[in-house]
């Protein structure tokens, strides 16, 4: 045991840095239980796969390609936007903090339209919910996902305000990161959806 | 510690959790209040409330299995007047699983961790509040609206949820169940699920950061650490149960077709077991959220009213740490009948009686920690110890269903009902009422009566195990589980008079629990005033005024010692008494430099 800890000593640190801390431990858990529970949806996808002789099932569409593909790499760069905003917050650029988080709301809402787009022509090429386990995952989970890019959507537009009446700033931009760690965390989470369920 | 190095932590703790200036409104004082003891005072209500909800379900099914097919006095006449007051084949299926959901997620759960975690984590660690007391707050407010729509379950049409408690597809799916009583009900199991997330990752957060200075993991109360790995267990596998939910909801709302399989599936339809998959994953590690604080506050318990350090405190905390981690590995026990292959029956077998090791290292300690002490037989004491008798007969006949080969007998049997009662319902539910009374005075700043305390202990602890134990025996002698009515059929003839016996005692258990309801509400306004630590107790949360001010301690405690630190010889010499606080600093001892005997050489 730590000789200083059990004497009841405790390393300095600000308070507000403890605090922080202690926030980003709280998110850290819930990202890992979330992580569990979109854990659980991919397993079930993989029993369903394979209980199929063929995949994917006789009589479905063919999923598209290049849609989802589009949608990563918009993900991909609302992350790289958000991670540039909290690097801007950190050095108290005002102007580009509000720059990345507006082009991190555009991408997001891009990224639910075009998820409409896909839906959609989908569901035109004749995939209806009832039609098996097909539909059920790629409908299911990636509209489960897209709830998750509403949450964060709606996060950003409480995270604007604040940048810009400056009570998020150099010295208080904790909400800011949290963010960010949620809005990579639903960008992993998208990778593993485009790579389990559009690629193989 | 120097008193520079003092001042300095004082400083530095301080900061941290300053003391806020006491709610004034009756909004936030009593409705959205951020103060951890109240917010347990809410779940604590909410739970009982279902309890007995749930225990009135339980008395009809019991009636049903001693006299089938007569009008249910009573309750009869107010429920079911469509039917005469008789228990029909479809509401005796509803009964059934409303009562285990209810009891599980909505009375167990929020009495033992939504009430005890948040009264006693921070009180017993030493802090302010919880780490987030505004998600704290929500994570109430999530939970009573999720206990709203198990309300709106039971007004449904076609009734309340009717596939059993484990709401198994194909017959949980809008095939089998088409009300939308069990839609509410699927809906109310993922919102409670979202609720249990909320507090479990408030509860960890807490006790990595808010421990007191001193307040080393090997010192903290075996209550907290129940707290902390049911926490842990919560928010790992309670998304496993939510993306069952889910799925499920997404079958029965969309017309998905995850849990659909055979004719209704046209176009490769989904999987039926795979639901029992997801089920078992989260629904393993849920009986030891149910049963982990309850080790916890029966381990603590134990030694206090021993009047003795628990036994080998480490070994218990291992011990409890260990079948934390076995627990996620183990479910496949719960599907050995569905054409598993047996290689991996063979191994679901061995990782479960293996599980049984540490459980028996705890149940040892328990028994050590009593053997030759000072046992004052207090209302709590009384519980805890009939929770060790319970738990164990629980466990023993987990052994039983555990290994394949009974299994398959026993498999969907009575027995299989009374194990998981003795387990999840006698131990959690014997462990609640001991942490409620030995919590009460702290909680209320009363005593509740202690010879009304005693006549209820008798009326659960013989009771319970009379109740449960007909269940084993007529399960034992084959009797299926569920029958709406079992004396139907030829051979469970002979098994309706210990069915009807099993019932009478049920009956009288039920009875007795009002002693309760009366003894919990009368006290809170009419009992003796507590005085601040009226057990004698060395833990933080009797070191403060009963009840707590809101901020619940003047400075944050620095603590020098274990939780049971009782009948020291050296300590009972220069103080007079056998106990000493955790952060009583005694003259001539150097803090910090503390050795406890549970702690041994650190």
């Amino acid at each position: 045991m730590n000789v200083a800890a059990a004497r009841g000593v405790i390393p300095y640190r600000p308070a507000a840095a403890r605090g922080e801390d202690t926030a980003w431990l709280g998110m850290a858990i819930f990202l890992g239980s979330w992580a569990m529970m979109f854990a659980s949806l991919f397993f079930a996808y993989g029993v369903l796969r394979l209980r199929q002789p063929v995949w994917p099932p006789q009589g479905t569409p063919q999923l598209p390609e290049l849609l989802p593909l589009v949608n990563t790499l918009v993900l991909a760069a609302n992350s790289f936007a958000l991670q540039r905003a909290l690097v801007a917050a950190r050095g108290g650029e005002k102007a580009r903090v509000v720059s990345g988080l507006v082009q991190a709301t555009v991408l997001g809402i891009l990224f639910v339209g075009l998820q409409v787009v896909l839906w959609t022509s989908l569901f035109r090429s004749g995939l209806a919910f009832e039609d098996g386990s097909l539909a059920a995952v790629v409908y299911g989970l990636t509209g489960f996902h897209a709830l998750h890019v509403l949450v964060g959507l709606l996060g950003l537009a409480l995270l604007l305000p604040a940048v810009l009446r400056g009570t998020l700033n150099a010295a208080r931009n904790n909400r800011l990161r949290l963010w960010v760690m949620y809005w990579h965390f639903v960008g992993v989470v998208w990778l593993a959806m485009y790579l389990l369920i559009f690629v193989v | 510690m120097t008193a520079q190095e003092a001042a300095f932590n004082r400083q530095t703790i301080e900061a941290l959790q300053p003391i806020h200036s006491p709610p004034t409104t009756f909004w936030s004082k009593y409705m959205w209040s951020l103060d951890h003891k109240v917010i347990a005072k809410q779940y604590l209500w909410a739970g009982l409330l279902f309890l007995l909800i749930g225990g009135t379900l339980a008395m009809m099914i019991r009636w049903q299995w001693a006299f089938p097919g007569r009008p249910v006095p009573l309750l009869g006449p107010i429920f079911l007047r469509s039917s005469g007051g008789v228990v029909g084949p479809a509401v005796y299926m509803q009964l059934f699983t409303m009562h285990g959901l209810i009891m599980i997620f909505f009375a167990i759960t929020p009495i033992l961790i939504g009430a005890f975690g948040n009264f006693c984590i921070p009180l017993l660690i030493g802090a302010r509040d919880m780490a987030f007391p505004w998600l704290n707050a929500l994570s109430f407010w999530v939970f009573a609206f999720s206990q709203l729509l198990v309300i709106g379950s039971f007004l449904g049409d076609l009734g309340a949820a009717g596939a059993g408690w484990t709401t198994y597809p194909p017959l949980s799916t809008a095939i089998g169940t088409p009300g939308t009583g069990q839609t509410l009900m699927v809906a109310a199991i993922f919102t409670t699920g979202v609720a249990s997330i909320m507090g479990g990752i408030n509860y960890i957060t807490t006790v990595i950061r808010l421990r007191a200075p001193g307040m080393t993991y090997m010192r903290m109360p075996l209550t907290v650490w129940g707290q902390f790995l049911t926490a842990i267990l919560n928010v790992l596998f309670v998304p496993v149960l939510g993306s069952a939910a889910l799925l499920l909801l997404m079958d029965r709302v969309f017309g998905t077709q995850f849990f659909i399989a055979g004719a209704a599936a046209v176009k490769g339809g989904g999987d039926p077991i795979l639901f029992q998959h997801l089920f078992w994953i989260f629904g393993h590690p849920e009986v030891y959220i149910l049963i982990l604080p309850a080790w916890g506050i029966v381990a603590d318990l134990l030694a206090f009213f021993s009047r003795k350090p628990a036994n080998w405190y480490k070994g218990t905390v291992h011990a409890m740490s260990a079948v934390t981690i076995l627990s996620a590995v183990v479910y496949g026990h719960h599907m050995f009948q569905t054409g598993m292959n047996p290689l991996l029956g063979e191994g679901f077998t061995t990782l479960t009686l293996i599980i049984s090791v540490p459980a028996e290292v705890l149940f040892l300690n328990w028994l050590r920690t009593i053997y030759k002490g000072s046992i004052r037989l207090t209302v709590p004491m009384l519980f805890a110890l009939s929770m060790v008798f319970v738990f164990g007969l629980g466990g023993l006949t987990g052994l039983y269903l555990g290994a394949n080969a009974p299994d398959i007998y026993l498999h969907d049997t009575m027995f299989v009902v009374g194990h998981f009662h003795f387990t999840m319902a006698a131990a959690s539910f014997l462990a609640s009422l001991a942490g409620i009374y030995y919590w009460y005075p702290k909680m209320f700043g009363r005593n509740m009566n202690q010879t009304l305390g005693k006549i209820h202990f008798w009326f659960s602890s013989v009771g319970i195990t009379l109740v449960f134990g007909g269940q084993l025996l007529v399960g034992y002698a084959g009797q299926n589980r569920r029958l709406w009515n079992p004396f139907a059929y030829e051979v469970f003839k002979p098994l309706q008079p210990l069915n009807r016996w099993t019932s009478y005692f049920a009956f009288v258990l039920f009875t007795g629990q009002l002693i309760f309801v009366w003894n919990f509400i009368y006290s809170m306004a009419r009992g003796r005033k507590a005085e601040a630590n009226p057990w004698s107790v060395g833990t933080l949360e009797w070191s403060i005024p009963s009840p707590p001010p809101v901020h619940n301690f003047d400075a944050i405690p620095v603590v020098v010692r274990g939780p049971h630190e009782l009948s020291n010889p050296e300590l009972e010499k220069k103080l007079g008494r056998d106990w000493v606080g955790q952060a009583e600093v005694v003259a001539g001892e150097e803090p910090g430099a503390v050795r406890t005997a549970a702690q041994g050489a650190t």
